[in-house]
């Protein structure tokens, strides 16, 4: 009876320690099918010199449904295998994809976009106006619940789309109508003049009625699922994955563009061994963080990327009486040594920013950036310590108070945390009295809490959704839930409704002016402290030609790509 | 003991029904809402909030959970893979840390019990010493520092692994994890089973058993290490839970696609349904170890047994 | 041990008829425990000289007084403070004057370029020949002499505290479950079940972010995931004691429940759980380190050893020595630890004096 008791243990042991897992030995992981699929697929196209690209990503996609998507990740994925009505061309301008050509009408309030006629999706059905009828129904429809309908409402100002999201009218009743197979017309409330570059905005992509059906519920969440019918093919995918693969679409209408065989997708989270990668040569393309700056800087595949976030520091005037104070925050603007910050601690190349609207991503009229002026505010934004010095005695004397106490509430991000580090010990050694406690928050958390108004500081960010200022300044009108400081100007409530819906939405020129006086208000009383656009640190190898990397929308392009061998 | 059994099992549903609904409790008490992107509007949240069904109460929400997790539906990711089925989302990617855990336990608990081994037969030389330092590195160095170190080395400097996990070589691009995983359990078993055998090689029985001339490896492997096992088996259990469920740092360093940064993610992102899901693997993997474990105990030591019963 | 104290019973027998009153339980428990404090005395005098007969165990010991010195005073040794930055003087390699000659810590730092290998030294590049960093600056130009052993500070409070409070919550849920047994036994067990069941990273991720987050709150977090390995232990060791000869006889004569659960049991599983403690510790460290990998550990720019090495990490292949002092740091607190507790374990076992 003992020796049974005591080979039971060892059994029990053994069966702990062996029996559980063969070590890898049979190589049938149930999830491997789509290595199969990619080794294929790269065996198959001829032996032309073409290649696929070996593309980094720090986060996995999120979804491949182009009305329920709203991360850069999945839209630049999404756009690998769609096109819309528009593309984006290498400067970002908006130029025709399954457009052929379009009229608008003398009012600007309808467009009418003709579709090409070889354009078709990769189970063989033409792409029709149809598609884009249903996709866009389904960005708006209460049941979707996409989070990006505002792209069709607020921003695109297509008819009806408001009523619809509330529930007031049928989805049926939005202002894009098929015409007939290859005619879209769109109807909008007001002349939208960023209208066309909305449209390569993936919330914009058709979807296929019938092929939707078809998948039930299961709609872009496996190759199988999607259809393209753009530049490249999905052909491993499965959902939140790390690694996946598109291949080249042949029967793609623009097909002779393409010159990459496909892409390799490889998610990696830890940007060290992301750079040891991209040296090992298994990588084309990664993103290098600013600790491995001083690795790469005399590199020449080492390069900065305009990322279009503009970070700033939101103060909370309504909820927080010491920074109701104006003195109070232009002393606090004035103190962030804002070329230390990109210089010192991010390293990756982002601009020191001294203007509420980021540059480089919004073009004027006459071809101008809006924000490439940045001094235009420096006498109410700019690092000066002894001034802000003096703002800051003149503040505490208004309040009648020594000294104050802030809690900053941060992203647990890494660039975050360290510019906050920065900022807390700019602030506490140019302003005596000032102490600031930092907070660190997922970011969810950290949204809810501003957006509750239940914070004091906050480190935030905004990343530009469309190429106008209005993407940035509409944030500011009173009761605007990104509103965070709970500012509220009279004026400039009044000067942005003149702009977006007023007389000023069909004149250009007089628009650009009214909103550069928006702009000053905002900066003018120090309603956010803007710090810095943001770049992101890439390597490319300089086998790698032709591929476009855009702030807005789509942040990487590669219809245009060539890898020489 | 039959009669034992069974009520074990059976209280172990309660436990992991309790578990299930401490869970949602834990869910409702988490600040933020898979929802509030800066990008939504209120009336979208309320929209998004129904679509959902997390506008109703808790115990509305908690059976109707219950109810579909019967029949196989464990809800819909909100945010990490939008609208993914959960049950397809942990599908493919459970295994893969299980495969992994399991390699870094078996070499873990094989290294560990070597090391253990010799450190107690040779007690109090420089043997001892050396291994007590390895197992001390191997519990103070953290994982994600041995998993970079290892990556480095092995696979950047020398080129002999993959860095990265691939599906096309899911054997060699599993070393370097299982190894770098496997550190914590070598040493914490390596720990034990030199306390253990230690105590096993002073006790009585022993003396009697080489009294009677038995001696060498048939000493020690018979007589000394069976008994040692039963309470490094205790130890062992929990570890393989949570090296089976995966370790989130490994997995974010050598990009695998396992559950533990599922998780993580998660929590961050407050996708309900996924932490629930994997929390509630979690602990079912647990409870049902542990279970095997109470009740092969209850088998093995006669004491365990005697106590139970004279209750 | 008392044996010989009493005199020889059998005389007194012959002439005494016995009376009711002999046959009453003597409620001397007073005298049972001054009996037993006595011998509790030469116990402790003897696991005293047992584990200073043991070298590592006193290597193990004067390592921690040594920590625990130098996090006292460490950051006080040099002109900087742990959160002072200075952005010109950022990543420099670790410094000390007196060691230059030899050809180490000069301020030299290899650094692997994508490019090809190259040397900098940034006190001789910046012309900051009064400049030293024992251990090098980090990316805000902090001094990493001062952060280690602040951090060290950090990390053994939030370790001390959380390993202790566990002690007292861990053993006494260990203790009463095991020796009630039946149904209380059923019921504080299925609870733990429950308690360890849900994955601690979730519990104590939750926690943090419901909880302002700081030390106590990391404390409580650890507290609330630690405690139950300690319950294990001490009810496996109850279960073990209960059904022995000196329970029964404590019981038999009248000792009340929480009597012999603290003051019978306990001392007698005094070695076990010593020993755990001294194990939970380096645990404790280790977790919290963790957490700071997570980002919920302790609040920038307060550090611990878990946040220095989370933050050297992120620079492991560009400035390699900026992880290496917290690292050391650590694994001498969690050897030394660890040799404490062995020594102590030995010292404390009696079975083991022979060996």
């Amino acid at each position: 009876m003992k020796k049974t008791k005591a080979l039971v243990a060892l059994v029990l042991a053994s069966a702990m320690v062996f029996g559980l897992v063969g070590c890898g030995d049979n190589a049938s992981a149930p999830a491997n099918n789509n290595t199969a699929a990619a080794s294929n697929t790269s065996a198959g196209t001829e032996a032309t010199a073409a290649s696929d690209l070996n593309v980094m990503l720090e986060t996995p996609v999120e979804s491949l449904d182009p009305q329920q998507a709203t991360d850069g990740t999945s839209f630049e994925v999404i756009a690998n295998y769609t096109d819309g009505l528009m593309q984006m061309d290498a400067d970002g301008k908006a130029v025709n994809a399954i457009c052929d050509h379009y009229e608008l009408s003398e009012d600007g309030l309808t467009y009418t976009f003709y579709l090409r006629d070889d354009a078709n999706w990769s189970n063989g059905t033409p792409v029709t106006a149809a598609d884009f009828v249903f996709a866009w129904q389904r960005a708006v429809d209460p049941a979707v619940a996409s989070e990006y309908s505002y792209m069709m409402s607020d921003i695109g100002q297509i008819k009806n789309a408001a009523e619809i999201i509330a529930g007031e009218k049928d989805k049926s009743e939005l202002g894009a109508t098929a015409i007939d197979e290859k005619t879209l017309q769109v109807e909008l409330n007001v002349p939208v003049s960023y209208f066309l570059s909305l449209l390569y905005f993936p919330t914009y992509y058709p979807v296929n009625e019938e092929f939707f059906n078809s998948c039930g519920d299961t709609f872009g969440t496996s190759p199988e699922t999607v259809l393209s019918n753009g530049a490249f093919v999905l052909d491993s995918y499965e959902p939140a994955a790390t690694a996946f693969h598109l291949t080249k679409n042949e029967n793609y209408y623009d097909a002779d563009r393409v010159k990459l065989s496909g892409l390799n997708y490889q998610v990696i989270q830890d940007s060290q061994q992301a750079l040891m990668s991209y040296q090992t040569g298994a990588l084309d393309t990664t993103l290098v963080n600013g600790e491995q700056v001083d690795q790469v800087k005399d590199d020449p595949e080492f390069m900065a990327i305009g990322a279009g976030y503009l970070w700033y520091v939101s103060p909370n005037i309504a909820g927080v009486p010491e920074l109701a104070n104006q003195n109070i925050r232009m002393a606090m603007t004035m103190a962030i040594n804002r070329d230390a910050i990109c210089e010192d601690v991010l390293k990756d190349g982002s601009a020191p920013t001294y203007t509420a609207v980021p540059p480089q991503f919004a073009t004027g009229p006459d071809g101008s950036d809006f924000s490439a002026d940045q001094t235009k505010f420096s006498d109410v934004c700019a690092y000066d310590a002894a001034k802000a010095a003096e703002y800051w005695s003149t503040g505490l004397s208004e309040l009648g108070i020594t000294e104050i106490t802030l809690d900053m509430i941060v992203d647990a991000d890494d660039a975050p945390q360290k510019v906050a580090q920065v900022l807390k010990e700019q602030w506490e050694t140019t302003l005596p009295g000032l102490t600031v406690n930092l907070v660190v928050e997922p970011k969810k958390q950290r949204v809810e809490d501003m957006q509750n108004g239940d914070f004091e500081v906050a480190l935030t960010r905004w990343g530009p959704d469309y190429a106008d200022p209005m993407t940035y300044l509409g944030m500011w009108i009173t009761n605007n839930s990104n509103n965070y400081g709970f500012w509220s100007n009279a004026e400039y409530d009044a000067i942005i409704a003149e702009c977006t819906t007023g007389a000023l939405c069909t004149d250009a020129e007089g628009r650009w002016t009214r909103l550069y006086d928006a702009e000053k208000l905002v900066m003018d009383e120090a309603v956010i402290f803007p710090l810095y656009t943001q770049c992101n640190a890439e390597m490319l190898s300089s086998k790698v030609t032709g591929m476009q990397f855009h702030p807005v929308a789509l942040n990487r392009v590669y219809k245009d790509a060539v890898k020489a061998e | 003991m039959k009669k034992y059994i069974f009520k074990r099992i059976l209280t172990s549903v309660f436990t992991l029904l309790a578990i299930l609904l401490v869970l949602f409790v834990l869910m409702q008490l988490m600040p933020g809402s898979p929802f509030n992107d800066e990008k939504l509007n209120e009336d979208q949240v309320q929209a998004l909030y129904a679509k959902y069904g997390l506008d109703q109460p808790i115990v509305v929400q908690f059976f109707k959970y219950v109810g579909n997790m019967l029949q196989g539906d464990l809800g819909v990711s909100y945010k990490i893979s939008k609208n993914t089925p959960i049950s397809q989302l942990i599908q493919t990617r459970l295994p893969i840390s299980i495969r992994i855990g399991g390699c870094a336990v078996a070499i873990g608990a094989l290294a560990g019990l070597l090391l253990g081994l010799v450190a107690a037969l040779k007690h109090d030389t420089i043997i001892d010493s050396l291994a007590t330092v390895i197992s001390v590195i191997g519990v103070s160095v953290p994982s994600y520092v041995f998993a970079l170190a290892l990556s480095y080395t092995f696979g950047f400097k020398l080129g002999w692994f993959p860095m990265l996990f691939s599906q096309k070589d899911i054997f060699g691009s599993s070393i370097l994890p299982s190894v770098s995983l496997s550190m914590f359990t070598m040493a914490s078993i390596a720990r034990f089973t030199r306390s253990e055998m230690l105590e096993v090689l002073g006790s009585d029985y022993m003396l009697l058993a080489e009294s009677k001339g038995i001696s060498g490896p048939a000493l020690i492997f018979r007589h000394a290490l069976r008994n040692a096992l039963i309470p490094i088996i205790t130890v062992l259990a929990p570890l393989i839970v949570d090296l089976m469920t995966g370790s989130l740092v490994v997995e974010k360093i050598f990009a695998i696609p396992g559950v533990g940064s599922l998780l993580v993610n998660a929590i961050q992102s407050n996708d309900y349904n996924v932490v629930i899901s994997l929390s509630f693997i979690y602990s079912a993997m647990y409870i049902g170890i542990m279970l095997v474990v109470d009740i092969l105990y209850g088998i093995i030591d006669p004491r365990i047994r005697l106590a139970k019963k004279g209750d | 041990m008392s044996k010989s104290k009493t005199a020889n019973p059998m005389e007194a027998v012959a002439a005494y008829t016995p009376v009711d009153d002999d046959f009453k339980l003597k409620d001397n428990a007073s005298a049972i425990a001054i009996d037993e404090n006595y011998a509790a005395q030469s116990f402790w005098k003897d696991v005293f000289i047992r584990y200073f007969r043991k070298a590592s165990a006193v290597i193990g010991l004067f390592l921690i007084v040594l920590i625990t010195v130098m996090a006292v005073i460490g950051p006080d040794m040099n002109e900087y403070t742990y959160s002072g930055q200075n952005l010109d003087q950022k990543n420099f390699a670790p410094r000390i004057k007196v060691l230059e000659k030899f050809g180490i810590f000069n301020g030299d730092e290899k650094m692997n370029t994508t490019t090809g290998t190259k040397t900098i030294n940034y006190y001789k590049e910046f012309g900051l020949d009064d400049v030293e960093y024992w251990f090098g600056s980090d990316k805000f130009g902090r001094d990493i002499w001062t952060r280690t052993w602040s951090g060290a500070r950090v990390s053994l409070i939030i370790a001390v505290a959380a390993a202790v409070i566990d002690m007292v919550i861990g053993m006494s849920y260990g203790l009463i479950s095991g020796y009630f047994g039946g149904k209380t036994d059923m019921i504080m067990q299925r609870i733990l079940e429950i308690a360890n069941g849900i994955p601690r990273l979730v519990i104590v991720t939750l926690l943090l972010l419901i909880l302002e987050p700081g030390m106590l709150t990391i404390i409580f977090a650890l507290m609330l995931t630690e405690w139950v390995g300690m319950s294990r232990i001490a009810r496996a060791e109850m279960l073990k004691l209960k059904e022995q000869e000196f329970v029964l006889a404590s019981r038999t004569l009248g000792a009340g429940h929480f009597f012999i659960i603290f003051k019978e049991v306990l001392p007698n599983i005094i070695g076990p759980i010593i020993t755990q403690v001294m194990f939970s510790i380096p645990t404790a460290i280790f977790t919290e380190a963790f957490l700071s990998f997570v980002g919920l550990g302790i609040p920038v720019p307060q550090c611990s050893l878990g946040s220095l090495i989370s933050e050297g990490f992120n620079s492991f292949t560009t400035h390699p020595y900026q992880i290496v002092p917290p690292i050391v740091v650590m694994a001498l607190l969690m050897l030394s630890f660890n040799l404490v507790a062995d020594g102590l374990r030995e010292a404390l076992d009696p079975k083991m004096k022979e060996m």
